[in-house]
């Protein structure tokens, strides 16, 4: 359902107005204290915990059930998310790396055209997280961004429940390159539809599945009734920056 | 089995619909039912709430809803609904550019004689 979705813009708007009257450096010296024993996922997950605290319990709990539910990766693959496709053959393969493997394989095509896939849904994958930390302090300035067909208003910090990303594991770097509007403080620049040179980062925050509804028909008096399950499968963004707007910029103009 | 899932279904109704099977498995069925349409109907209501807000904001600064949307459909921006009520919202000055901008590509409306507050915007 979109109760996940709706408690999420909640807490972001909570947030951000907590966030941006309390001290800034909350986040970092929360991501400082857990940086040191902790596995990579760690500082991601637990150094956003929400003044409403839902965050934490629920990503710990996603984050042991995303083993049995995610794909299992192909250990002999590259670093890189490289996915052949079933039934091709190996001529068609630059047969640099691949020639060894003519077997039949799961998965889309090579990457141009994941990548050609990943513009539809308006987003490109960039490098894992390679231990660094991406996540800056609030800022005042907010994006428009369109995944798929939905229409986001984020700003840095927030995070966001879309529909499952495919091309991405937990912890990538994401570009959202589709932003429609960019505003600060003392601009705003609207695109028409696309503004070219913006770009919002996200990381991939964990992959999972939305609450249980019940789908049930019945037709009365005709001995009709169905019942099923069903759970919507989500991506949890986190966007941790913004850009192509002047964010300290004095000059009031409207673009 | 099923008697329990009802029962945990009927949490909240009113009377013996909480807790005597018969008239529970009922109501839990309306329910379903309920939510099933109901879940299509959100879609609808969301978006005429959506266009009331907008209708709203853009009231502020003397353009009507349609006069609104024809200008952004004609400057080929393609913010939507949700997105535009959230901006009248809380990006006040960010609306008023988007306004400013479709009462510039399609002048439908007079501007109306400004009293009082509505000065200041």
């Amino acid at each position: 359902m979109a109760c996940r979705r709706c408690l999420a813009s909640l807490t972001r708007h909570f947030r951000s107005r907590f966030l941006s009257n309390a001290a800034l450096e909350n986040p970092q010296t929360l991501i400082f204290r857990a940086l040191g024993p902790r596995t990579l996922r760690g500082p991601l997950l637990n150094s956003f915990d929400s003044p409403a605290g839902f965050g934490g319990i629920d990503s710990l709990q996603f984050n042991i059930t995303r083993h049995l539910s995610s794909r299992p990766t192909n250990p002999s693959d590259e670093e890189e998310e490289d996915e052949e496709e079933g039934g091709e053959s190996c001529e068609e393969e630059g047969g640099e790396a691949q020639a060894s493997r003519c077997v039949v394989q799961r998965g889309k095509s090579e990457e141009e055209k994941i990548k050609e896939a990943s513009e539809i849904g308006y987003k490109v994958t960039g490098p894992l997280d390679p231990s660094e930390n991406p996540f800056k302090p609030y800022e005042p300035v907010f994006a428009v961004v369109q995944i798929g067909s939905h229409q986001f208003k984020v700003s840095n910090g927030d995070s966001i429940f879309t529909e499952r990303l495919k091309f991405c594991e937990v912890n990538d770097k994401l570009i959202l390159n589709r932003v429609l509007m960019l505003g600060s403080k003392t601009q705003t620049i609207i695109g028409r539809p696309v503004l070219p040179d913006a770009a919002v980062n996200a990381v991939v925050e964990e992959h999972a599945l939305d609450a249980k509804v019940i789908i049930f028909k019945k037709k009365r008096r005709k001995n009709y009734r169905r019942t099923k399950g069903h759970r919507q499968e989500l991506t949890k963004l986190r966007i941790t920056d913004i850009q192509g707007i002047g964010k300290s910029a004095n000059v009031a103009t409207n673009a | 089995m099923n008697k329990d899932k009802i029962f945990k279904l009927a949490k909240g109704f009113r009377g013996r619909a909480k807790n005597c099977i018969r008239i529970a498995r009922e109501r839990v069925e309306k329910a379903l039912q309920y939510s099933y349409r109901d879940r299509r109907n959100k879609k609808r209501d969301m978006r005429s709430l959506w266009i009331e807000r907008i209708n709203a904001g853009a009231r502020l600064h003397g353009v009507n809803y349609g006069n609104f949307m024809h200008g952004l459909m004609k400057e080929n921006i393609h913010l939507n609904r949700k997105v535009l009520s959230e901006l009248s919202m809380h990006e006040p000055y960010s609306f008023k550019a988007l306004v400013d901008i479709s009462r510039k590509s399609f002048p439908g409306n007079k501007v109306p004689k400004k009293e009082g507050l509505s000065t200041i915007l």
